[in-house]
């Protein structure tokens, strides 16, 4: 269509419109008024032709009735004062005869969205409910929410509420249905339509006869009823059967979604009904739609957290298709990596391997992790894919295979010996900066093994001023001082050529500061040098966290059906979750490939056993809430001093008031004798695997001796909270007793401004026995289970560092 | 950017305990720009669509694409309904505050398309422009506030007619069937000619690995109805015992067992339930009345052997040979093998013992055509490609062989129709027609190159 000047064809289209020739003419009148509503759809404003098009609202021809109120809901907003002449015709149009010009008028009454028109729309949506016809209340149902949308502070009128209450029971399922969405728009504030005992029965015993989205609805809103006794509850539950394993992916899942809220005191049932969507679920990831496909993963995922063994003998299911799209690919490949075992792994391996050289590199690196995570419990086979997936020469799988290996070998240190062997000539083809981080941290760790390691990083400090990523270079510095630890010789020069240029020329203030303390480590002498610089390789204590432990449903029965589930995966498939598992040198690395948050249900079995002598009794019978740690976002300690001050000044002042704040304080004591001994590096470390940043410590060996640590709790329900604590020892003689503060607040931090060393005036309990570590914990806002679930991972990280020194 | 992910789980958490579910605003979006919106609730800024394509297309070039797409707490939710003939690309995208149930909101998004497609044949750029009024009608239709009301297309396409001529002044009148109890089917059709015709169709779906084992294959069956039949009539299908134990899943040592089985709304599933009859009343026209799924081991009815060497920088030799792995009565029809070749691959030559040999390097593959192909035979096609000597640098990928067929008066599960009793008011007598065909579905083998 050649494109006029807008104005020019509204004025062409008025004159038109009131042309009474073009009125008399039925099909030209129609025509006409098509003609402007195109030029609407295509972006010409031609809300001037408000007033012609009122008139021609008049006509008894549907088919232009039907283009005019398109026109007329677009536009009203604009015009309110012209919008009255159409609720004339609107009016009169609800009381044809024909019901499909009645339920018309009304619904598009009620879509003008404007509210000095909703007295002259109630009294036709009064009548409108009364309607002989199912598709006028229909509209007249949900006419009353849009309504109450328009005016959510208006009252709302008794009157309309207890009719739609009475049209529950509307022979036609659509009204039935609407009246539920309607009430729980216009009851919103009241918390949603009331859901009582006949309201629930009358429901579920009409779930057959609404479509899909009927079911749907009824199901989500019956999630807020409670059974009155367990026998109403089976009865529930043996009605609702059939929907549970019905063909529709939507029925399904939202009566899945019910059943796990009803059931939320029998774990058993709940588990029984897992095990009965198995088939639906399986039947859902071969849907033709991909979206049903993608869907139904995520909620495999979920369900394999409670229930690792459901879909083992099914795995073949999970295998990818060639022209599959990269998410649903690296959603199979995370589940597949749950569910192998001894008889399946060799055929697993082999499919995954075909996936590693796939097009998409995004996907090639998933099946490369997912390898490599197989790797932890299968390592000679894994590695051995791997290396020959070195021999491919292509730049992005040499790097996945690389970070891989780096993250493998920090959980499985037997592997090390193949991984340094394959580790000679890759860092030609290693381009992307986490590949070459991961290749850096390998020859710092084993550079001993790997004979041309001086070589590599030659090559490396020859191009570091073209080097542009920050990471690379803080880990070549880090590399270069170990290496040269164990072969002094030979990176003795290197070392200081890249010293040099990173204390002289480096722009980075990072870098230059990293440069600096390694040159004055280096100028306190070697022993001391070796101290510092000594880390871990791996850390086989973590092999005990890797099998994950059956969840409990209520962990995430919350989330089921929701559209959280889809969202995780986006988060875990960010490259950036992968890096290097560096934990002993100073740089405040995000330790990442150990998953961001760490699971505490596994470490309180640990800590059953143990914290008997603690003052505080972890019921063993009892699961505490989900409640996992995370150090992001990290905490400067500007930020922290600031917190730590105000959390400790509020404190003071108010020490009567506590219980009533919206904070919590907890004073505990913990059995630690091992606070002398052990070096600050390891309580780092430890500290890192359960997610706990220590900010701050004294050297060992002084007192006294402080420890400042912060963390994020998140819990299942109640998004996150912010930690933070101070670990101190005053030694006196053998008397040893530390009190750990913390003050907990919402997880928006406060920028801080007061920088100095960190003082916090510690609350000594001298009645303490000896060796025992006094805890006060703070709690804002107060949630118990978050806080005992806190103390004892801290608990637990204590008593395995003093097993461990002892 | 953990601090912004962090606020989307609140919002999500927020608005579950709100209740809320559709929050929708459905748009067609073309080729970037908005091609037909509508905004359901009035409450999501409809500026917020602006930035679904930018969005789209960074997750894209991130490699992390993905059905939902999140910005702030606006959540689109989208599908993309491409038609393979012609490279043009639509895509539907629902835009969501609410915390919804995810394949609800799919499912919604792909019954649009279902509906949409009925009335325009296909879903495309022009279709929509040029139907954009009974568009807006539709999507008035199929949802209201945000919540799907009529969904059903046979029953839209009674009031809401593709030609604006059909529907004369006066003469619209209420279709019985959205106040009615049969809600499928509208009184009084009438035929001079009362047929209906049974198709039984089963897809078979197969994936083998390059050292030819199969790794998975299952069997998508559909009933298709189509109906000419007067008035109200009656209807009971009969079908053999073998089928109806698998569906009740009685006898589950001899029989496979089907899972995912589907019926027409039409099907009293009481009745069924009770003693096994599967009785209706008949939606006019095309309908399917049931579909089901067999996951069973199959021999792949259509066996390949397939050697590929590739020679670097002079030649590319393939070798496939296929088998019929059916009965000997039955001829598999249109059989059609794919086989994928170097994107640089030059000069082909091809030397068949049957049928026709045809390169197509827009696509990269081979496709040979076999017009009849009878049971327990066996084929050879042999290829010979050049290949450039100076080498193709980039990857690429392994596609797998496909092959396609149609196999009449033959089904894989061995269901058939007994009997077909039609019962009307009037009495009259119908036929029944019944055929049966097995096709190829998501037929594929890996090759080894």
């Amino acid at each position: 269509m050649p494109y006029l000047g807008s104005e020019d064809a509204v004025r062409e289209l008025r004159r038109a419109l009131s042309n009474p020739n073009v009125q008399s003419d039925q099909l030209r009148y129609r025509n006409t008024v098509l003609k402007a509503i195109r030029a609407m759809s295509q972006g010409v404003d031609v809300s001037d032709l408000f007033s012609e098009m009122v008139k021609a609202c008049a006509t008894v021809d549907i088919v232009q009735k039907k283009l005019v109120y398109v026109f007329l809901c677009s536009y009203a907003t604009l015009n309110p004062e012209l919008s009255l002449l159409v609720i004339n015709t609107l009016r009169k149009d609800c009381q044809d005869p024909n019901p499909m010009v009645r339920s018309l008028a009304l619904r598009n009454m009620t879509n003008l969205r404007l509210p000095s028109l909703v007295e002259y729309v109630e009294q036709p949506l009064a009548a409108g409910l009364r309607d002989r016809a199912a598709c006028v209340r229909r509209v007249a149902v949900l006419g009353w929410a849009k309504l109450h949308n328009l005016q959510p502070d208006a009252e709302i009128d008794a009157a309309v509420v207890n009719e739609l209450y009475g049209l529950l029971r509307d022979p036609d399922p659509v009204v039935m249905v609407n009246c539920l969405r309607a009430l729980e728009e216009i009851l919103k504030k009241e918390g949603g339509v009331a859901i009582n005992k006949p309201i629930t029965h009358h429901l579920l015993n009409r779930l057959k006869e609404s479509d899909v989205w009927g079911q749907c609805e009824v199901l989500r809103i019956l999630q807020r009823y409670h059974p009155q006794s367990e026998d109403e509850l089976f009865d529930i539950l043996s009605l609702l059967d059939a929907s549970l394993v019905s063909p529709h992916p939507p029925v399904m899942a939202a009566t899945l979604g019910l059943f796990l809220g009803l059931c939320s005191g029998l774990p058993a049932v709940s588990l029984a009904a897992l095990e009965r969507v198995r088939g639906p679920l399986l039947a859902a990831c071969g849907s033709t739609s991909r979206e049903t496909r993608f869907t139904a993963l995520c909620h495999i995922q979920l369900l394999l957290r409670s229930l690792p063994g459901l879909m083992g003998a099914h795995y073949k299911r999970f295998f990818c298709g060639y022209a599959e799209p990269a998410y649903i690919k690296q959603r199979k490949m995370q589940v597949l990596v749950e569910l192998v075992n001894d008889e399946n792994v060799a055929m697993l391996l082999d499919e995954l391997k075909g996936y590693c050289t796939d097009v998409n590199p995004e996907t090639a690196q998933a099946a490369i992790s997912a390898i490599g995570r197989i790797g932890r419990s299968y390592s000679d086979r894994c590695l051995e894919i791997l290396t020959g997936l070195l021999g491919l020469k292509q730049e992005h799988i040499t790097s996945a295979v690389v970070q891989t290996m780096c993250d493998l070998v920090w959980v499985c240190p037997q592997c090390s010996d193949t991984v340094c062997s394959a580790l000679e000539g890759c860092e030609e083809m290693l381009q992307d900066s986490q590949g070459r981080q991961a290749l850096l941290w390998l020859l710092a760790a084993y550079g001993e093994r790997v004979s041309s390691a001086p070589y590599t990083l030659e090559g490396f400090i020859d191009r570091v001023r073209s080097e542009a990523s920050l990471g690379v270079k803080m880990e070549l510095l880090t590399t270069t001082m170990r290496l040269f630890l164990c072969r002094p010789s030979e990176t003795q020069d290197m070392l200081g050529r890249l010293l040099h240029y990173c204390i002289e020329e480096e722009m980075d203030m990072c870098v230059r500061d990293q440069a600096l303390l390694y040159y004055r480590l280096l100028h306190c002498g070697i022993e001391e040098t070796h101290k510092v610089l000594h880390g871990q390789r791996s850390d086989p204590s973590l092999g005990v966290l890797i099998g994950r432990p059956a969840e409990p449903i209520n962990q995430w029965a919350y989330s089921f059906n929701t559209l959280e589930p889809l969202r995780q995966a986006g988060v875990e498939t960010e490259p950036a979750s992968r890096g290097s598992p560096e934990h002993v040198t100073f740089d405040p690395k995000p330790n990442t490939d150990l998953s961001d948050t760490l699971n505490c249900s596994q470490i309180e079995k640990v800590n059953l056993g143990s914290d008997g002598a603690s003052g505080f009794t972890c019921s063993s019978a009892k699961v505490l809430a989900p409640l996992s740690l995370s150090l992001s976002p990290a905490l400067s300690p500007e930020e922290f001093e600031h917190l730590w001050m105000q959390r400790h000044a509020e404190q003071g002042a108010e020490k009567l008031e506590e219980e009533e704040e919206d904070y919590v304080c907890l004073e505990e004591r913990i059995q630690f004798p091992a606070i002398p001994p052990c070096s600050p590096q390891s309580l780092q470390a430890a500290m890192q695997l359960v997610n706990i940043q220590t900010l701050a410590f004294t050297p060992p060996h002084t007192l006294p001796w402080r420890v400042y640590l912060y963390t994020h709790t998140h819990h299942a329900h109640y998004g996150s909270t912010l930690v933070i604590g101070e670990l101190l020892y005053i030694g006196e003689a053998s008397r040893r007793v530390a009190a750990v503060k913390k003050g907990m607040e919402d997880g928006d931090v406060v920028e801080g401004e007061q920088e100095a060393g960190l003082s916090g005036r510690a609350l000594v309990r001298k009645d303490g026995r000896e060796e025992e570590v006094e805890v006060t914990l703070k709690q804002q806002p107060r949630d118990d289970n978050a806080l005992k679930g806190f103390l004892s991972i801290l608990t637990t990280v204590l008593h395995t560092l003093s097993s461990e020194s002892s | 950017m953990l601090q912004t992910s962090h606020s989307i789980e609140c919002a999500i958490s927020d608005d579950f305990r709100s209740g809320g579910l559709l929050q929708l605003t459905i748009i067609f979006i073309f080729d970037s720009s908005v091609l037909i919106c509508r905004n359901y609730k009035g409450d999501v800024d409809m500026a917020e669509i602006d930035h679904f394509f930018p969005l789209l297309m960074q997750h894209e070039e991130d490699g992390l694409l993905c059905p939902v797409l999140s910005r702030g707490n606006v959540h689109f939710m989208w599908i993309k309904h491409s038609n393979l003939y012609r490279i043009l690309i639509n895509e539907l995208v629902s835009t969501t505050n609410k915390n919804s149930n995810a394949s609800l909101v799919y499912s919604f998004l792909y019954k649009l398309v279902e509906v949409f497609t009925e009335y325009f044949k296909e879903l495309e750029e022009e279709s929509i422009q040029d139907n954009f009024v009974v568009v807006y009608e539709l999507l008035d239709e199929l949802m209201d506030f945000g919540f799907p009301q009529t969904t059903d297309s046979k029953i839209l396409q009674e009031y809401i007619t593709q030609e604006g001529a059909k529907l004369e002044v006066g003469k619209s009148k209420v279709p019985t069937t959205v106040t009615n109890a049969v809600s499928w089917r509208s009184e009084g059709i009438k035929y001079k000619k009362n047929e209906v015709f049974i198709d039984v169709i089963e897809s078979i779906n197969v994936l083998v690995n390059a050292n030819g084992s199969v790794m998975s294959s299952d069997i998508v069956g559909s009933i298709k109805l189509k109906t000419m039949l007067s008035g109200m009539p009656e209807l009971r299908l009969g079908l053999n015992d073998r089928v109806l134990f698998a569906l009740t899943g009685r006898d589950k040592g001899k029989t496979v067992v089907m899972e995912d089985v589907k019926f027409h709304q039409c099907v009293r599933l009481s009745r069924f339930d009770i003693d096994r009859t599967i009785s209706f009343i008949p939606p006019d026209g095309e309908s399917e009345l049931m579909s089901y799924r067999i996951n069973t081991h199959v021999k792949p009815l259509i066996w390949i052997e397939s050697v590929i060497e590739k020679f670097s920088h002079s030649r590319v030799e393939i070798m496939v040979k296929a088998k019929g792995q059916f009965k000997k009565q039955s001829v598999a029809n249109n059989v059609e093998v794919r086989v994928p070749v170097p994107s640089d691959a030059d000069s082909p030559k091809f030397k068949t013992s049957t049928g026709n040999a045809k390169y197509v390097p827009e696509k990269n593959m081979v496709v040979w055509t076999i017009k009849s192909f009878p049971g327990g035979k066996e084929f050879l096609m042999r290829a010979h490609f050049g290949l450039p000597s100076v080498e193709n640098n980039e990857l690429e990928g392994k596609p797998p062989i496909t092959v396609k067929f149609e196999i009449p008066y033959f089904t894989v599960s061995g269901i058939q129709v007994r009997y077909m009793k039609i019962i009307e008011k009037s009495g009259y007598q119908a036929l029944p027609w019944v055929r049966y065909i097995t096709q190829s579905g998501d037929y594929q083998l890996r090759s080894n190159v």
